[in-house]
């Protein structure tokens, strides 16, 4: 093995000045800040737990918790389920399939916030063409992100529009790395199409699905362009997800304390997400 | 052979399915970019009036696009294109180098800091928007271009990826280099760099999306119109009662081709990337 003292140093620093700086350093000032409230004076003073009391006594809080809970417990195997069968449909050689496969990943590279916007467009009742369509066929407008009872669906429709296409490159990824032989072995024992999917891909599939489970659910706890863009978080609160109540007590409020004591209840859960991703991950010794 | 998948009925059933679900994903985007060439007052669709000419404009039009040149949206596409471009270029050289370092040289600490690259890259930026804020301010770096950029040069993703590709590249031939008596920089820039086009091409792509795609940190550090990217700017337009609904129409399309072009230019090389093994 080659060794130099300082080289790899040099090689390092600046990505790692960044890391540092911009990765590792918010951590500590979410959990310094969350301890911390500014006075009438306008200094900032140590006040232990207190945002965390307040935040325990809000059910504005509990509210919100319960709805990013309830959004992630519904987007995730959406989301899985999703992009597994649309990883299914395009990977077996196929003439054509490349073109699916581009046109299926294509909403990558429509921006979150964009996005939302085309939908917002889209499924407006004068300006896009989804409620003319559903009245056309019988089912009739639908008030989608304006109603209390759909707008959570509607932003988990549009997230899953965005991000199917995404997850499918990993779960496409797993398929290839299943050798043939594998298939061929138990086709030669017997084993129909059926029985090779239950028997051979679904527990072969399974680091895979893992990883994006717990990776999307990272992502999603965060979810807010299409709240903030789309509904504000209402109607009457339906949207209000955890990481749009910390921009509002920010940016509404002026209340730093309360928005980076959200941050790190924020923080808390994507730890234990971290640390699950890396019982589903490779070392990255072995991943090449 | 008894493959499932060559009969005709389920050659079928695939092609069915793959064209209904493309076209859920492409529909929106060509309905959007009808709606922007069509004239102002054709862009109202009563919902009782459904039939072609809610997709097909009358006349084919380019006032909407016009109209753009005199906004703000020449200046947010000049922002997002500064911030992108700025981004790619000093995060490509910046990870590489890193990744150079975690796959050519042994030094203490490495295991430590390698888990610091694959930590930054689980949590997703978003967890951290608002404390950087509070740490952006503190610097005076709030409403600038500074603070668009700087904290989204170094990647945990690119490390990583930079650092499969060079750990796959015999050592043998870096020490060739070594014995001719090059610099490691020499060998860094002049032979491991252009050896290493696709992972180039990936991750200069990938930091693109990454700028593309950020939301939630340009509304909170550069809120002010001067600094607004090109989705801070179209989403600050939808959330409010306007009459040139046409322009928003034209706005949103071209922020979509700014970003679909170049990833259709380039998802060849970033699907395989991700496909070979790069990241699982």
């Amino acid at each position: 093995m080659i060794s130099s003292r300082w080289t790899p140093f040099l090689f390092l620093a600046p990505a790692l000045a960044g890391l540092l700086i911009f990765r590792l350093t918010p951590i500590l000032v979410a959990v310094g800040g969350s301890l911390s409230g500014v006075s009438l004076m306008g200094e900032l003073r140590y006040v232990g737990l207190e945002n965390f009391e307040y935040l325990a006594d809000d059910p504005e809080f509990w509210e919100s918790l319960r709805t990013t809970l309830y959004f992630n417990l519904l987007i995730n195997p959406i989301q899985l389920a999703v992009a597994f069968a649309l990883a299914l449909l395009v990977f077996r050689p196929l003439p054509g399939v490349w073109f699916y496969r581009t046109l299926l990943v294509l909403p990558m590279a429509v921006s979150t916030g964009i996005s939302a916007v085309l939908f917002g467009l889209f499924l407006d009742g004068n300006l896009g063409p989804m409620n003319g369509f559903l009245e056309w066929i019988g089912i009739g407008a639908q008030p989608f992100h304006r109603s209390h009872d759909q707008a959570l669906y509607t932003l988990i429709g549009i997230a899953t529009w965005k991000g199917a296409g995404y997850w499918m490159l990993f779960l496409l990824a797993g398929l290839y790395s299943i050798p043939s032989t594998v298939y061929e072995a138990a086709t030669i024992d017997g084993a129909n199409g059926w029985q090779r999917f239950r028997y051979v891909t679904l527990p072969l599939m399974r680091k895979p699905m893992a990883f994006v489970l717990v990776a999307d659910t990272a992502i999603n706890f965060l979810f807010f362009a299409p709240v903030y863009i789309l509904t504000s978080g209402g109607p009457s609160g339906s949207t209000s997800v955890l990481m749009f109540q910390a921009y509002r007590a920010a940016f509404t409020f002026s209340d730093i304390g309360r928005s980076l004591a959200i941050s790190t209840v924020l923080l808390g859960i994507i730890a234990i997400i971290v640390v699950l991703e890396f019982r589903f991950m490779r070392s990255p010794e072995e991943a090449k | 052979m008894d493959n499932p998948f060559q009969k005709p009925h389920v050659l079928m059933l695939r092609y069915g399915l793959l064209s209904i679900l493309a076209f859920i994903v492409v529909f929106p985007l060509v309905w959007l970019a009808l709606a922007s060439v069509r004239p102002q007052n054709e862009i109202f669709q009563p919902v009782s009036d459904f039939g072609w000419n809610t997709f097909i404009p009358s006349r084919f039009t380019l006032d909407n696009y016009r109209t753009l040149l005199n906004g703000d949206f020449p200046l947010a596409v000049k922002n997002s294109t500064f911030v992108a471009l700025t981004t790619v270029l000093f995060g490509v050289v910046v990870n590489a180098l890193a990744g150079f370092a975690f796959a050519v040289f042994d030094f203490r600490g490495k295991n430590l800091l390698f888990l610091l690259v694959i930590v930054s890259f689980m949590m997703p930026f978003e967890a951290i928007v608002l404390p950087l804020y509070v740490m952006i301010r503190a610097f005076g770096w709030a409403n600038s271009y500074q603070a668009l950029i700087v904290p989204e040069i170094a990647n945990g993703m690119v490390i990583f990826l930079f650092r499969q590709f060079f750990a796959s590249i015999p050592r043998d031939f870096y020490e060739a280099a070594r014995v001719d008596g090059a610099s490691w920089f020499y060998i860094f820039a002049r032979i491991a760099m252009p050896l290493s086009w696709p992972t180039i091409a990936t991750s200069g792509l990938m930091l693109f999306l990454a700028q593309w795609d950020s939301f939630f940190w340009p509304v909170v550090a550069a809120s002010d119109s001067a600094y607004a990217v090109v989705q801070v700017a179209i989403a600050r337009n939808i959330n409010f009662e306007q009459n040139d609904w046409g322009g928003l129409f034209a706005s949103t399309n071209l922020a979509i081709l700014l970003g679909t072009i170049p990833f259709l230019l380039i998802q060849r090389f970033y699907v395989r990337t991700l496909i070979s093994g790069g990241i699982k």
